[in-house]
């Protein structure tokens, strides 16, 4: 039998195949030894790249570039199907369902609770794509405002969490056949101390799931991008939330629901 | 501090170009001088940099935080990218020759990217005070991406030993970055 400790190497280069691939993530899962390794070889490889000899690129280049990368993403969308939402849902109150469950008092089920009154009181809207806001405007202030760039329909869907404070954060979901990206923005945060994250979950239904953490900035701005891959698949996500957290770790919330938003 | 590369790349995970632009802007010298580096290759270079950006615009690659800086990243997804070309087109040695086809190098860099004319002196300078056969070790796993297999029929050595190897000589390496100019981690 191979031993997995000796292809890290091979890992680290791309060298093997998908069997091979998954065979050692497995086994990396538990192995502090081949961890340490590869960590330590991007640590002594990460100065490398910078020992290149600037090279000007040919005239030209970027044009070509740009337009053969524009170019892809428009044969993309001729060929998938827009990720969207039916337009009959473009803002989307607590459903009865959610609010029934709520009775099992939950953390997450206090958070949506508080989310729902604010849903309620109109603070709370979960928006989807540029599409369903151009031809639904009836609440235009309410409405994130339509960015005037193309391509956004790979954004699957896009919301604004709200909680307590003055806090607000902008959460798009990008669907990709890898699993997908959640990205998050937030503004006027609190400050955190020592070691605390805001750490960013994924609900599904009552189970939370972790997408991510980040730290603010002192002017309270934080962001962060989450790779959706390691997630379960297939999973039509209730809710996005943000807790501040003692530290990284967190594997269920510690903190309370800062600002939240039905997906 | 704002993280500006993260900032990006939200706006172009979002769908923006102007964005996409601007790192590419950013990183276009950096990424192709690598990839000449890698390859030796100036049409090999320009397509490995087409890939890259096709794979960050339809993302076929994703980045998150939890993957480290954004230029180390990017970085290392445009050397898997030139490595497989290298791979699929054979065309991995560097020869003299080739060399010798290379445009001029210039010495002006991006404001961004001011810490590689810095550290690229201090790199080289390390690499150069490697043994042969330690250059050699760094230049066939890293610069060449080759398997330990590979390493081991290139080098004439047991294949049991490669890893090792391999370890000794970028841990020398970074010995002497340390105790050169110092202050390259950074990046
Ligand atoms: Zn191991």
């Amino acid at each position: 039998m191979r031993n997995e400790c000796d292809v890290v190497i091979d890992y680290f280069n791309d060298q093997l195949n998908e069997d091979e691939k998954k065979a050692f993530e497995a086994h990396l899962e538990n192995c502090k030894d081949c961890q340490e390794e590869l960590e330590e070889l991007r640590l002594l490889t990460g100065d490398l790249p910078f020992a290149a000899e600037p090279v000007d690129p040919p005239e030209g280049m970027k044009e070509r570039v740009l337009t053969s990368v524009f170019s892809e993403s428009t044969e993309e969308s001729d060929d998938e199907a827009p990720v969207t939402k039916p337009a009959e849902t473009p803002v989307v109150p607590m459903s009865k369902q959610t609010a029934s469950k709520s009775k099992r008092n939950s953390w997450v089920m206090r958070g949506l609770a508080a989310a729902l009154l604010l849903s309620l009181a109109g603070n709370i809207y979960a928006l989807v794509n540029e599409q369903d806001i151009a031809e639904q405007p009836e609440d235009p202030e309410e409405v994130t405002p339509p960015e005037e760039d193309e391509g956004t329909d790979q954004v699957a869907e896009r919301v604004q969490l709200q909680g307590e404070s003055s806090a607000s954060a902008t959460a798009a979901m990008i669907n990709r056949d890898n699993g997908g990206i959640l990205t998050l923005q937030a503004e006027q945060l609190e400050q955190l101390d020592g070691e605390e994250v805001y750490q960013v979950w994924l609900l599904e239904g009552e189970t939370p799931h972790r997408a991510g953490s980040f730290i603010s900035n002192e002017n309270g701005d934080g962001a962060v991008a989450y790779s959706m891959e390691g997630l379960p698949e297939g999973i039509d996500w209730d809710a996005v939330a943000i807790t501040k957290e003692p530290d990284a770790n967190s594997e269920t919330p510690q903190g309370n629901i800062l600002l939240s938003a039905e997906l | 501090m704002r993280n500006r590369d993260l900032e990006l790349y939200l706006q172009m995970a979002d769908g923006n170009k102007q964005s996409l632009e601007a790192i590419y802007d950013k990183y276009e010298k950096l990424l192709y001088s690598f990839v000449i580096k890698l390859s030796g290759d100036q049409t090999l270079a320009e397509e490995a940099l087409q890939e890259v950006f096709i794979k960050l615009w339809t993302k076929k690659a994703v980045y998150d935080e939890s993957k480290g800086k954004f230029s180390s990243w990017i970085v290392t997804i445009t050397r898997y990218t030139a490595i497989d070309l290298i791979r699929k087109n054979k065309k991995s040695a560097v020869s003299i020759e080739e060399e010798t086809d290379l445009p001029e190098q210039s010495d002006q860099t991006t404001e961004d990217l001011v810490e590689w004319k810095e550290q690229g002196e201090t790199i080289r300078t390390a690499m150069n005070q490697l043994s042969i056969e330690q250059k050699e070790m760094v230049d066939l796993f890293y610069f060449k991406g080759l398997s330990q297999r590979e390493i081991a029929e290139q080098c004439d050595i047991p294949l049991g030993t490669v890893k090792g190897r391999i370890r000794l000589a970028l841990k020398h390496l970074k010995k002497n970055l340390s105790t050169g100019k110092g202050g390259v981690y950074d990046a």
